[in-house]
């Protein structure tokens, strides 16, 4: 077991922000912990990483406990903060060099390592840049660099895309799928269900610092009722008797939304034809219809009775 | 050693803000130093005093003796014995000192009798002081003759007593020699040095200190496995080395502006004085450091911090012309045991135990300053490794 830990409670005075937080990371997989802002994401990593001391629980890591004083653990530990930190005062090169030489002491290896990861982040033309030119992603892409230099078997990248265009985000996604396959276990905290969707081999959802629900991406999706979003564009909606559509079978619910009909059925493979006969019975025309799988803010909303953006 | 290549990197992209400091202070320090004049010493040079000699009494020995004695450490202006004339001649400075010896002043003075001269002297003059003296170390050893070898023949008498008041004893200057004019310019120099030290040491060990508290980058740093010791060895080390280079130029300006002097006890002490100093300011901006949040606040703390001992410490105003509740204010600062001892140092003219001692003592308790800050430091980091 990579990271194992058990009945975590961490109390900010009255406010509990881990409330017997439980989790077990397997080595090699991506393990997606997802949740709204607030959900206690960030401080469950904290407490993993020994930067916050917490109230009750335990924190295993390599099986052994965590601690701040477990210099052997922290070795193969690889961290990526939520916000970027770098020396201003040092270049790209400085900074991936100073970070991995808290790790590394052998001057030739780390060389090699620092190179590596450069290239790995792909930041070559921009060694001798010191942070304050680079942009957002370009940042991102340091701070990851950073962290990820001295080849850790376990990475932890706290919400490393915030504020990223959508080609660096793609870009970073793609180096941590590619770390997993080097052989590195992972977890990525984010509030981007797409994201975690992408990369993660397990997701964990988080709300009010507890683990709601876990499972790979078609295990969550199974957990709950809802089986798929019908779309339909209705160039009649007016003639339209909603209460028809909602009383048929395996139908969840149906709403109307300017032209569009959005409804949502339970799992099954037959729901579209009562639906298509009841529109056709009534007179009404259809431009578009698609229809979509739930996603993990379907997942979350029923569980938790909110949106996982709210 | 990271964190130490680190600390230089910082100090290195700060450097601008330190170097203004440095030039800005220095060419002052150079300039209000360079333009101090001590007051001069002049030769000596023994001046005789114009005096009248008349006697009423007799032509003895005695009064002969007198006479000659007093000429050889005075001008004997002749003189008639005439009222108007001698007054005249006091008045328009011909002579300064008029004695009048008055008849039965030998028998008297053999005798063991109390006997007075008549002086007429210039008002307020000082030389008029001088002559008293000389006439009444004359009188007193015919006196010490007269009554413990009495029976002496006048001529015994006066041969005796010119023979005792020849004679010259030798002096030797007790000193060291260093005392020149460098050592008050150099008193100026150092006292400045305070202020200059302990602004660009707030300046750099701030803006290190500022960069490595941080909050992302310190969470950062305390996730990897370099050890909290570890971590305060390269910072202390590299806090140590920056104010051991800021000193090293500082001083230098000294060796170029005094030579050799710089390598005499005095130019010594005062090194080993702004050497012990630099460690307590040291101390004192980690300690800043460690507690500053901002850039703004570090320039505002530099300044205030460093003139604001300076002020109470008798850097910029003599110690000698501060209040005694400043200076009770002031010993709590190790500034002002600094400007003591280099004010100790170089007004010193030879070096003895008891001066060293109050030297050494000023410089023991900037030390203490220092350590004791440090602890605090120290304590403090630890305290703040793991939030609550």
């Amino acid at each position: 077991m990579v990271i194992n830990v058990k009945n975590l409670v961490k109390r900010y005075g009255d406010l509990i922000a881990l409330d017997h937080f439980n989790l077990a990371v397997q080595e090699g997989e991506v393990l997606g912990l997802l949740g709204p802002n607030g959900s206690g994401k960030t401080t469950a990593i904290n407490c993993i990483l020994s930067l916050l001391k917490y109230d009750k629980g335990t924190i295993d890591i390599f099986d052994q406990p965590m601690s701040p004083d477990a210099y052997h653990l922290k070795r193969d530990i690889g961290i990526v903060m939520q916000n970027v930190a770098v020396f201003d005062e040092l270049t790209v090169y400085e900074n991936i060099d100073y970070f991995c030489g808290l790790y590394i002491s052998d001057k030739q290896t780390r060389k090699k390592l620092v190179a590596e990861a450069i290239d790995f982040v792909g930041l070559n033309d921009f060694k001798k840049f010191y942070p304050k030119k680079l942009s957002g992603g370009l940042l991102r892409r340091l701070n990851i660099a950073c962290g990820i230099a001295h080849k850790p078997k376990l990475i932890i990248l706290d919400e490393p895309t915030v504020a990223v265009d959508p080609q660096s985000r793609n870009n970073i996604l793609e180096g941590i799928q590619k770390l997993n396959q080097q052989g590195a276990t992972i977890i990525y905290t984010s509030h981007y269900m797409e994201e975690v969707e992408q990369i993660a081999s397990r997701i964990a959802i988080m709300d009010k610092g507890k683990i709601i629900a876990m499972g790979t991406n078609e295990e969550l999706k199974k957990m709950i009722k809802s089986g798929e979003h019908i779309n339909l564009e209705l160039l009649n909606p007016e003639d339209l008797d909603l209460a028809g559509i909602s009383a048929l079978p395996h139908i969840i619910s149906a709403e109307l939304r300017d032209h569009q009909l959005v409804i949502k059925s339970e799992r099954g493979k037959n729901n579209l034809i009562p639906i298509l006969d009841t529109l056709k019975a009534e007179q009404i025309a259809i431009g578009k219809i698609y229809s979509e799988p739930p996603t993990l803010n379907d997942v979350f909303l029923e569980i938790t009775g909110k949106e996982l953006r709210d | 050693m990271q964190v130490y290549k680190a600390f230089f990197r910082i100090i290195q992209k700060n450097r601008g803000q330190i170097l203004i400091y440095l030039v800005v202070f220095m060419v002052l320090a150079l300039l209000l130093s360079g333009n101090y004049n001590p007051p001069q010493d002049t030769d000596f040079t023994k001046v005789k005093v114009n005096i009248a000699f008349i006697n009423n009494d007799e032509d003895s020995q005695l009064v002969d003796g007198l006479k000659t004695y007093l000429d050889e450490n005075a001008n004997l202006v002749d003189l008639p014995d005439d009222t108007q004339k001698l007054q005249d001649a006091l008045f328009f400075r011909q002579v300064e000192y008029i004695l009048r010896v008055p008849a039965g002043f030998t028998q008297g003075l053999l005798s063991g009798q109390d006997v007075q001269l008549e002086k007429t002297t210039v008002p307020d003059s000082t030389s008029n002081v001088y002559m008293d003296l000389l006439i009444n170390k004359y009188l007193n050893t015919v006196k010490t003759y007269t009554t413990y070898t009495p029976g002496l023949t006048q001529e015994d008498l006066t041969r005796y007593v010119a023979n005792d008041l020849a004679e010259q004893s030798d002096v030797t200057m007790l000193s060291n020699g260093s005392h020149s004019i460098y050592a008050e310019k150099s008193s100026y120099y150092f006292n400045y040095l305070s202020y200059s030290l302990f602004a660009i040491l707030i300046l750099g060990v701030c803006s290190v200190m500022l960069v490595f508290n941080d909050t992302d980058l310190k969470r950062r740093n305390l996730c990897s496995p370099i050890r909290s010791a570890n971590m305060n060895f390269q910072m202390i080390l590299g806090n140590i080395s920056f104010a051991f280079l800021t000193w090293l130029v500082l001083i230098s300006a000294s060796f170029v502006m005094y030579g050799s002097f710089m390598f005499t006890t005095t130019g010594l002490l005062l090194l080993l004085n702004s050497f012990v100093f630099t460690l307590a300011a040291l101390s004192i901006s980690y300690l800043i450091g460690n507690l500053v949040k901002s850039r703004g606040a570090m320039s505002a703390i530099a300044n205030v911090f460093a003139l604001g001992t300076s002020f109470l410490s008798g850097v910029f105003v003599p110690q000698e012309l501060l209040g005694n509740n400043v200076l009770t204010m002031a010993s709590f600062t190790p500034t002002y045991w600094y400007v003591k001892a280099n004010n100790e140092i170089t007004s010193a003219v030879n070096f003895n135990v008891d001066n060293l001692q109050s030297i050494f003592t000023s410089m023991v308790l900037v030390l203490a300053f220092g350590v004791a800050v440090l602890a605090v430091t120290l304590v403090l980091i630890k305290q703040r490794r793991v939030e609550g």
